[in-house]
């Protein structure tokens, strides 16, 4: 019957097919395999956000109680963020933080809560969950000896870090860029599960890096690493490659054609 | 019907754009102003990134300005030569101006000096404007003649070296004042995403003296060669235009800015000057209120990380 299921994943998944996992018979160890339906986004003029589904199977003989993981992480983008301090009666900008390893888009999704699926420890070291990414300020750290232990990290901003770190992860999911869904997964038959993952319009380009992972008692005994490329094309990757690699061309002829057009206006409006 | 733009990376509605740069060309037509202190608040509420909307706008207001000072120069109203010492004034702020951005949006605090200077300019603008011409209004309505205007012309404005002779404007003058106004209006340009036109007319009128007629097309040329060198060093240096923001916005304008100059005949110089007070006043104030209101989110990301 698995062997009928994984036939029918790979008609679902359409081709490229991903390589069958090992037969099931043959190994005892479980087996995670996954395909998206789409691995290359493009970004045009009608771009707004895209759907793409996750489909997958876990192949496991001895049949344990299985949860699925799924990670995925958009290009690094370093984050600015300020924090708004009323001062003599007027809320100003503090002085802007800069976090380090932030991704340019997250979506952690599991198919029942992270904290029941794994520790603390495991879930940390994977970088599963928003509140487990690695995203720290390094500008804002400096190592000191303190109590006798050398090399203590010590933020500058003290206690507060934990507010400016939770900031991030906030403002990115207000943004529709961070998203942490424990009913993310679900499993549609024995083994078969399928995900979905949003991405909104303010997705960065580049490759993103999809991880899905097999928790069986709290451990990952399957991995299974996808990619997925959002590019610009068209129109819009070429004004913004020309905005961006040979910006002054660029700046003098977006100037040219304005005056241009302004010109051209008064003409066709000339009323004497 | 909505369209992504490539600079932004965020999708607008294009009819909505369209109709923006229609509202606010129909405005500009009809006051003869640039119309970017009310469009670059718009286009942020709009969701569009603060820097982006303020470079773009340059390309926009040089388009704009563009397809009325043919008309104004058609009727000999520019003067060209105070237009040039102007703008060399101008281009001296531009410069500044645009590294004084960037250094602001690295520091984080572009918001706040765009927030404080609108709050400051538009309101004192707007105030000053509101005064006189509900002033003129009230005399008109009272049947009283006009003040007599104060042709004592200021000493400092005379008594400066380096003084040039504007024929078209009949003055002769230093040019230290109109090329620091220049310069001061390009910082602006550059800060605001504006063209400086609310504040360049009323300072060539009631600080260089020159003859009303004179006053809107050549604020007009010097508004064209500062923004479009505004928008070029936006763009180089700072990569925030976005030409399909510019061209939808331009697409609207254009059209508005023609129905707008119709729309002003039908109402007398000082009614048109209140109704724009208001309207400077009502901006100035609303971007100045986040300064004091308590926010719902005290944290802000800010753009360009790698600066």
């Amino acid at each position: 019957m698995i062997a009928a299921l994984a036939a029918a994943l790979a008609t679902a998944a359409g081709p490229p097919s991903p390589p069958l996992p090992p037969s099931p018979a043959a190994s005892s160890t479980p087996v995670i395999s996954a395909a998206l339906t789409d691995t290359n986004v493009q970004v045009k003029s009608d771009f707004r956000g895209a759907r793409i589904v996750l489909y997958g199977a876990v192949f496991d003989a001895a049949a344990r109680p299985s949860d699925v993981v799924i990670l995925v992480r958009g290009p690094e983008q370093p984050v600015r963020l300020t924090r708004k301090q009323k001062v003599a009666g007027l809320w100003l900008n503090s002085r802007p933080v800069v976090f380090r390893g932030a991704p340019g888009f997250y979506r952690a999704a599991s198919n029942r809560p992270l904290e029941d699926i794994a520790n603390f420890g495991v879930l940390r070291r994977l970088g599963a969950g928003v509140d487990h990414l690695a995203i720290n300020a390094p500008e804002e750290q400096r190592t000191e000896t303190r109590y006798g232990v050398k090399d203590v990290v010590v933020s500058r901003l003290g206690s507060d870090y934990y507010v400016w770190r939770r900031a991030v992860v906030r403002l990115k999911e207000k943004a529709g860029l961070y998203h942490e869904d424990d009913e993310g997964v679900r499993f549609v038959d024995r083994g078969l599960f399928r995900a979905e993952i949003a991405l909104p319009t303010g997705a960065p380009t580049g490759v993103y890096r999809a991880d899905i992972l097999l928790f069986q008692n709290g451990v990952a005994v399957s991995r299974r690493t996808l990619t997925l490329t959002v590019e610009k094309v068209g129109l819009e990757r070429a004004l913004y490659v020309w905005a961006h690699e040979r910006p002054w061309s660029y700046g003098l002829a977006a100037m040219a054609f304005a005056m241009l057009a302004g010109w051209a206006a008064s003409a066709a409006f000339r009323r004497d | 019907m909505d369209i992504y733009l490539p600079i932004a990376e965020v999708a607008v509605n294009a009819p909505l754009i369209v109709a923006l740069g229609a509202l606010v060309g129909f405005i500009s037509g009809m006051f003869g102003i640039g119309g970017g202190f009310l469009m670059t608040p718009m286009l942020v509420f709009l969701g569009i990134p603060a820097p982006v909307a303020v470079s773009s706008m340059a390309n926009h207001v040089a388009a704009s300005s563009m397809s009325s000072v043919i008309a104004y120069s058609r009727r000999k109203a520019v003067d060209l030569r105070m237009g040039a010492v102007l703008a060399a004034g101008g281009v001296a702020g531009a410069f500044l101006g645009v590294e004084l951005f960037r250094w602001l949006r690295l520091l984080g605090q572009a918001d706040l000096v765009v927030a404080l200077s609108y709050l400051l300019f538009l309101t004192v603008i707007g105030g000053l404007m509101l005064i006189e011409s509900l002033g003129t209004i009230l005399r008109r309505r009272r049947g009283e003649a006009p003040p007599p205007r104060r042709d004592r012309r200021p000493v400092w404005l005379y008594g400066l070296p380096f003084k040039m002779r504007f024929p078209r404007s009949r003055l002769y003058i230093s040019v230290i004042p109109p090329v620091l106004l220049g310069a001061f209006v390009g910082v602006l340009s550059a800060i605001m995403g504006v063209g400086g036109g609310f504040i360049l007319v009323p300072a060539m009128i009631y600080v260089l003296r020159m003859p009303a007629g004179m006053v809107v097309g050549t604020s007009l040329l010097q508004i064209i060669i500062t923004a479009g060198l505004t928008g070029v060093l936006q763009a180089g240096r700072n990569q925030t235009v976005d030409i399909v923001l510019a061209t939808l916005l331009l697409l609207g304008g254009i059209v508005g800015a023609q129905f707008g100059a119709r729309a002003s005949s039908r109402f007398r110089a000082e009614e048109l000057r209140a109704i724009l007070a208001l309207i400077v006043l009502m901006v100035g104030l609303r971007m100045g209120l986040g300064l004091f209101l308590t926010p719902d989110e005290p944290f802000v990301l800010l753009s360009g990380a790698n600066g």
